[in-house]
């Protein structure tokens, strides 16, 4: 699996492509720590590529989000598709991860 | 020749006849490519066969232990080195080197299995007589080591596959009632889905209650499976003394660490039934994969609580139904949801399939768990079914 990664100063967009998946989610997750180390908290995972997500990929979203709050940043999920949506309803985990339509609603008040 | 059984052997037989491995071809195909021979293979030797369980440009199989050089290799710590298989008494005869293909050169190292005999050859041949040089046994050597290496992780994560499965509850609960059955088929050799059943006395003197568990831990694999067995073992303890919400609650406080410093989660299903009345009580962190279903239709039993782990605190209050004589309470994994395009009209339109009049609970079960792997599940898959047997069940008189 690839992902972009733009830079917009404010914040950073990852734009992970395909199966978010066990062999998707470790770069992505090392990723996102690696960001919020050099203290770019601020940062929206693009979903709209994505086709399919398990709970790993679930697990690097959560996790990523933790590291973000942990450096007073937030991590937040845009433009998911409908089976990316399911999932997360299902675990309830949208209750701490809204998914938002797109990307540039999700940098409302940053 | 039958030769006398030994742990090696024993070993070997029973490598031999798991599942091919993938990566020991993929050892075999590099020594083939460094020595530039025809042949390379992995020969394991067991009782009274050599099993050729990798190999390059010789067919995988077994053939009789006496047609085999490698059984003399297995018999030494070092390196065979056959210049010429002819101009050797002991390989002058065998069938490769009088017949097809008429090999010549032989160079074998044995290969050590976790009895710490060995139980095999990395083998090398040559349709012409040649020698190898110094550097060459020693990469010969090497490679050997690296197939070892590759056999004991394999043996490790079977092991703890087998750890794993015979942790799952395997005899009907001591309550009477009830029929319940579950099964779980891990995408490795371990997972992080589990199942578990128990009786446990109700907290307020109310009599037994059979407890149901069904949980998904993040990921796949080893990893996964030291975390479901925590989480599973936590909740045993703590649902012996107090109602399904409390006891989720207490299992989080008590695996909370272990969840955050390994970034994992689990989802989990939790029920708590009185056989005699078909009250249930029950507890969802996020799994939200259970349900009751009938002719008369389906419901899921599912609340809005996030998965154990999630950053967030909860309240964790139990919720309640009744199942009814007629009703199967059916939880799966995302194992089988994924299968189903995660939706729950897909769910609804295979009902029809585990509803058919005469199934018991294990066959109902299986249908779920081989319909999920037969349609290309790639996580764990897991399904657990639970009836009331004391009424008579009306759906089979209609």
């Amino acid at each position: 699996m690839t992902y972009e990664e733009v830079d917009q100063g404010t914040h950073v967009v990852l734009a992970p492509e395909g199966k978010f998946n066990l062999v998707a989610a470790p770069p992505i997750k090392a990723r996102i720590d690696d960001l919020v180390a050099a203290g770019k908290a601020r940062l929206v995972v693009d979903l709209h590529a994505v086709d399919f997500i398990d709970s790993s990929g679930l697990g690097a979203l959560i996790g990523g989000l933790k590291a973000a709050r942990q450096q007073g940043g937030d991590l937040r999920i845009a433009a998911a598709g409908d089976q990316v949506r399911a999932v997360l309803k299902l675990t309830n985990l949208d209750r701490i991860l809204a998914p938002y339509a797109t990307v540039e609603e999700a940098l409302h008040g940053w | 020749m039958v030769m006398p059984p030994s742990p090696g052997r024993q070993e070997a037989e029973a490598i031999a006849h798991s599942a091919p491995e993938e990566r020991y071809d993929r050892v075999v195909r590099l020594a083939q490519a460094i020595f530039g021979a025809p042949i390379a293979a992995l020969n394991l030797i067991g009782n009274d066969a050599q099993f050729t369980v990798a190999s390059v440009g010789y067919p995988k199989g077994e053939m009789p232990v006496e047609d085999s050089v490698c059984q003399a290799t297995v018999q030494q710590d070092e390196i065979l080195e056959v210049h010429d298989l002819r101009e050797d008494e002991r390989f002058a005869a065998i069938s490769s080197v009088t017949g097809p293909p008429r090999v010549r050169f032989y160079a074998g190292v044995p290969v050590r299995g976790q009895s710490g005999q060995n139980i095999g050859a990395l083998c090398i041949l040559d349709l012409t007589p040649r020698t190898l040089g110094r550097q060459q046994r020693e990469m010969l050597a090497d490679l050997g080591a690296l197939l070892e290496r590759e056999l004991s992780v394999q043996e490790e994560m079977d092991l703890a596959g087998q750890v794993q499965q015979l942790m799952l509850p395997t005899s009907a609960p001591d309550i009477a009632g009830v029929e319940v059955a579950g099964r779980v088929q891990p995408a490795r050799e371990a997972g992080g889905d589990y199942f578990d059943w128990f009786v446990v006395d109700d907290p307020e003197g109310a009599g037994k209650r059979l407890q149901v568990a069904l949980g998904d831990v993040m990921g796949k694999g080893l990893a996964a499976s030291l975390i479901a067995s925590e989480v599973r073992a936590v909740l045993r303890g703590h649902s012996r003394y107090t109602d399904v919400g409390n006891a989720v609650a207490r299992t989080l406080t008590t695996t909370r660490h272990d969840l955050e410093a390994n970034n994992r989660f689990s989802t989990l299903w939790v029920g708590r039934l009185d056989p005699a009345t078909g009250a249930l009580d029950y507890l969802d962190a996020g799994h939200g994969l259970a349900i009751i279903a009938s002719e008369r239709g389906y419901r899921r039993l599912y609340q809005d609580y996030l998965p154990l782990g999630a950053p967030i605190e909860d309240a964790w209050d139990k919720a309640s139904d009744v199942l009814a004589g007629d009703e199967l309470l059916v939880v799966v994994s995302d194992g089988v949801f994924d299968v189903l395009d995660d939706s729950f009209e897909q769910v609804e339109a295979r009902l029809h399939t585990i509803l058919e009049p005469g199934l018991s609970c294990r066959q109902i079960v299986d249908r779920i768990v081989d319909f999920a792997v037969s349609h290309g599940a790639t996580d764990d898959v897991t399904a657990l079914v639970l009836r009331r047997t004391d009424h008579e069940r009306r759906s089979t008189d209609r």
